[in-house]
């Protein structure tokens, strides 16, 4: 596609990219971060399915499983799982209040507000989820 | 006039005698109102006249300009060496392209991906010039000015890893383009530009980054175009599977 006289086809230099690009800066750290946040949360669904399959098996199997997982490893886990989902979630809310375009009539609702609105909201639920397991 | 000095670290490149890049230093005078073009125009004219570089207006506007300064993509004509001073700065050509020689870049695949998302008014008809213009409301203009203000200074594909790693993805400013034509109630070329945006090269291959939004010194937001892209593209697939007609 390029026009004639280009400098496509003469010397040239194309540097490489490096493997470990994504070391050189902050943003594409957090970046990194955002994407490998996806493993830890998928781990936390296999072994959360798994506990239905064990509860499946009866009483024993399950008693069994929740106190493996009751052990450091397991819960160290869950904590790195925890703070992944949470980063996850709140990146998330980040870049959807960038994409989405709210409009009220001639109004359009800035990117902050819906931000600070689905974090409020996520926080609000999230706490009366917590308060009707924990207080059961 | 002061005596303070300052160290610019220059990429130098040619094609004729090199195998690879290499930096040169050049110390020069500190000025607090330079910025990094002044520098560079000051080595040109008075030390070293083989330097070669791109530059044009000195004012933000023509977009020919953009280096590495520090690793970062930036304008050198918005970029004063005050904000760095006394430290030296490392001036290289921009990230993720091909070197020419020394700071100039080869643009050859970025203007094809710029024409390949056709970035002007597509109608299917013309309607006659005594039919008098195609008018708009400033509602209708607000909603693509934003992505209407790019320079085409390349910035946003020095930034982006996916361009680095994928040469073949069509990069942040020709699909915010794209999505500019696409929001403007004159242009009827959406279905044209899809087989471009919305092709595997396109707005999905984008992993939302962000660092272009974050580089665009015209706060231009490529990386909301392209995500606003796909929500269009997704509605639109929809749209043609589940309403009779495909929703025409």
């Amino acid at each position: 596609m390029s026009q004639p006289g280009s400098y496509t086809s003469s010397k040239v230099y194309r540097p490489e990219m490096s493997a470990t690009w994504w070391l050189k800066s902050r943003s594409y750290f957090l970046f990194m971060m955002r994407e490998l946040s996806s493993v830890f949360i998928a781990l936390f669904v296999l072994v959360y399915l798994y506990e239905f399959f064990q509860l499946s098996r009866g009483p024993e199997a399950y008693a069994n499983l929740r106190d493996s997982l009751s052990r450091p490893g397991a819960v160290a886990l869950y904590g790195v799982a925890f703070v992944f989902a949470v980063y996850h979630t709140v990146t998330w809310f980040q870049a959807a209040s960038r994409i989405q375009v709210v409009r009220l009539g001639a109004w359009t609702m800035p990117g902050w507000m819906m931000l600070a609105g689905a974090l409020g909201a996520w926080v609000v639920i999230s706490a009366a989820v917590a308060a009707y397991f924990l207080g059961a | 006039m002061s005596d303070a000095k300052i160290t610019l670290s220059v990429t130098r490149y040619n094609p004729e005698a090199d195998e690879k890049p290499s930096t040169q230093d050049y110390q020069i005078p500190y000025r607090e109102d330079w910025v990094l073009l002044d520098a560079l125009n000051h080595i040109k004219d008075e030390v070293d006249e083989s330097l070669s570089y791109r530059w044009s207006c000195r004012m933000g506007v023509c977009g020919s300009c953009g280096m590495m300064v520090n690793g970062e993509p930036k304008l050198t004509c918005a970029t004063f060496l005050r904000d760095y001073y006394p430290d030296p700065v490392r001036v290289e050509p921009l990230a993720n392209f091909g070197i020419i020689r020394d700071l100039v870049i080869d643009m050859d695949d970025f203007m094809d991906k710029l024409k390949a998302v056709k970035p002007w008014i597509v109608r299917e008809e013309e309607k006659p010039v005594s039919d008098g213009e195609y008018l708009q409301s400033p509602a209708e203009l607000k909603e693509f000015k934003q992505f209407s203000m790019c320079i085409n200074c390349m910035l946003c594909y020095s930034a982006c890893p996916v361009y680095g790693r994928e040469q073949e993805f069509i990069g942040p400013a020709a699909l915010a383009l794209g999505h500019r034509y696409n929001l403007d109630s004159r242009d009827q070329g959406n279905d044209e530009r899809a087989e471009v945006v919305a092709s595997s090269q396109g707005i999905w291959e984008c992993t939302f980054v962000g660092e272009c939004s974050e580089v665009c010194p015209k706060d231009v937001d490529p990386a909301a175009a392209i995500q606003r892209t796909k929500v269009a593209a997704t509605q639109h697939w929809f749209k043609s599977i589940l309403m009779p007609f495909g929703g025409k």
